[in-house]
């Protein structure tokens, strides 16, 4: 068993910007990442020559996206990697942000997600040389349309209640300058539309473009440089996992969930009901419903009813996807993770302004990735 | 007659000839663990890593029962032309695979019974008439 750095050495979120996911447009993922950076340099109180190691996460860019943009802040000569886990690939750059500043390495490191949508996914595991029946039919959200077909059979879950997903983080993006989708939505508008299965176009995620960037820094770093210590947002858990195998039925990206929550939850001494937020892996609003159940906050079968009465709004028992999530804040790839982390981050800090979750002092963000892996963390008010 | 190939020749092995049988899938079974596994891999045993030397090739029943159901309105591709539908199926060998249903689906529900059937998906340039694995829902027995 490893050592828990996080606990040694207290790790905080001290910066967050975000430029805002949009769909795709001329403007190049430099521009796109620098304003992000500044942004997040100017919440910090800190300039380009205080960060000391930098993480781009992205999945999309190709070759070298870092230097190229990171530059142009000055070229201090840091550290800098691209870190590429599909969906994860903003999360794992805040992982490796935290493991640099939690083991004593750095004092200071950034975590930025951009991408911009190209023509298709290039995805390795289609290269792997191992083929399936289905030949090439079940996509991601056929692929999600099952799990909702299956989960609604077990569970005595109507189309509806899935959609309610949707309904309530169409509401909360609407509140989110940085969403791509900001528009209020009635059931009519969720169902109409469809896709595969009981999905529709908006219990879809929409991929567009963006960036949003974490500023990750230790108790010396926030001393030496100064930083607002009633801004900064204690790490208390950065957990990574990938798929093992599982029983036959069993949903691979719930099962992961599971061993990744726990693994977040042993190193934060704290536990699901504990959380007043939460950003998941929302890309299909089915998603939600298994993704809250595998993190234990409630059993199978019972999140569609706690959407439904209310329990994951604004003001309910745990707001969840506050941001909107992937299904209306918008699911860019790169930029997913990072700026999951800068919601709960504004939340955490009570700087939420209409979409605050009251008194939140405990929060956790989630996404997985194609292959599958899955990333956790578990995020602490100041002064809690 | 003409010849007939599968579409996925790796995948599913077709009853012979004049044959009302249903096609079998090929799946492997790990000869250091005993997993069996589909679809075949050409590297190594995922349960416990077992190089591909192994694995053998075992026939899996095209039989099962409906898991999951979805029926796909936007595809990329223009076939299976839309809309069609698609299902987790749980074999009775026990291995769980997804695959595009074919004929009636109004029985087509979680816990639904299905068989394999070929069925004409294009034609070679030598005449070789090409099918591929559908599964269907039959009545329940038991």
């Amino acid at each position: 068993m490893g050592r828990n750095l996080l606990a040694e050495r207290p790790t905080y979120v001290v910066g967050i910007g975000l430029h805002r996911y949009q769909h795709k447009t001329d403007t190049t993922y430099v521009q796109l990442g620098l304003t992000a950076v500044r942004a997040a340099l100017a919440d910090a109180g800190i300039t380009w020559p205080d960060v000391e190691t930098a993480y781009t996460g992205t999945a999309l860019l190709g070759m070298g996206a870092s230097r190229i943009m990171l530059s142009r802040l000055g070229a201090t000569g840091i550290p800098m990697a691209q870190v590429e886990n599909a969906s994860a690939s903003g999360s794992t750059a805040v992982a490796q942000a935290c493991l640099d500043v939690a083991s004593g390495r750095t004092d200071v490191a950034l975590a930025l997600g951009v991408d911009k949508p190209r023509g298709g996914l290039p995805m390795a595991p289609s290269e792997a040389g191992i083929s399936n029946l289905e030949g090439g039919t079940v996509v991601p959200f056929t692929h999600f349309a099952l799990l909702a077909s299956e989960y609604m059979a077990a569970h005595g879950v109507t189309p509806e209640q899935v959609a309610g997903v949707a309904l309530k983080n169409h509401r909360n993006g609407a509140r989110n300058p940085f969403a791509q989708r900001q528009q209020v939505r009635s059931m009519d508008e969720i169902m109409a539309d469809p896709i595969s299965g009981s999905m529709t176009r908006l219990q879809c995620c929409p991929v567009g473009e963006g960036a949003s960037a974490v500023i990750i820094a230790s108790d010396d770093g926030i001393d030496r440089l100064g930083i607002d210590r009633s801004r900064a947002v204690r790490v208390l858990a950065s957990a990574t996992r990938s798929e093992g195998l599982y029983p036959p039925g069993v949903g691979i990206d719930a099962a992961l969930t599971v061993e990744t929550a726990q693994a977040a939850f042993d190193q934060a001494g704290v536990g699901p009901l504990d959380m007043d937020v939460l950003e998941v892996h929302d890309a299909f609003s089915i998603e939600e419903l298994l993704y809250t159940e595998a993190l234990g906050f409630c059993e199978p079968g019972q999140a569609a009813f706690l959407v439904e009465s209310g329990d994951f709004d604004l003001g309910g028992r745990c707001a969840v996807s506050p941001s909107g999530g992937l299904l209306a804040m918008g699911h860019p790839i790169g930029p997913t993770g990072t700026g999951q982390v800068a919601e709960v981050t504004r939340q955490l800090r009570g700087e939420a302004g209409d979409r605050q979750q009251p008194g939140a002092r405990l929060g956790l963000t989630h996404m997985v990735g194609v292959g599958a892996v899955c990333v956790v963390h578990v995020l602490q008010s100041p002064g809690a | 007659m003409p010849d007939v190939r599968a579409r996925y020749p790796q995948l599913i092995r077709l009853a012979p000839a004049g044959s009302d049988s249903s096609p079998t899938i090929v799946g492997q079974v790990c000869g250091a663990c005993g997993r069996r596994s589909f679809p075949p891999d050409p590297y190594g045993c995922e349960a416990c890593g077992a190089p591909v030397d192994r694995l053998t090739t075992t026939e899996l029943a095209a039989t099962g029962v409906i898991h999951a159901v979805a029926t796909v309105h936007r595809h990329h591709h223009p076939r299976p032309e839309t809309p069609f539908t698609v299902a987790t199926i749980v074999l009775d060998d026990g291995v769980t695979l997804k695959g595009v249903l074919t004929g009636d689906t109004s029985a087509a529900a979680v816990g639904a019974r299905v068989r394999g059937v070929a069925v004409p998906w294009d034609t070679d340039d030598d005449g070789t008439e090409v099918v591929d694995l559908r599964f269907e829902t039959v009545a329940d027995h038991h």
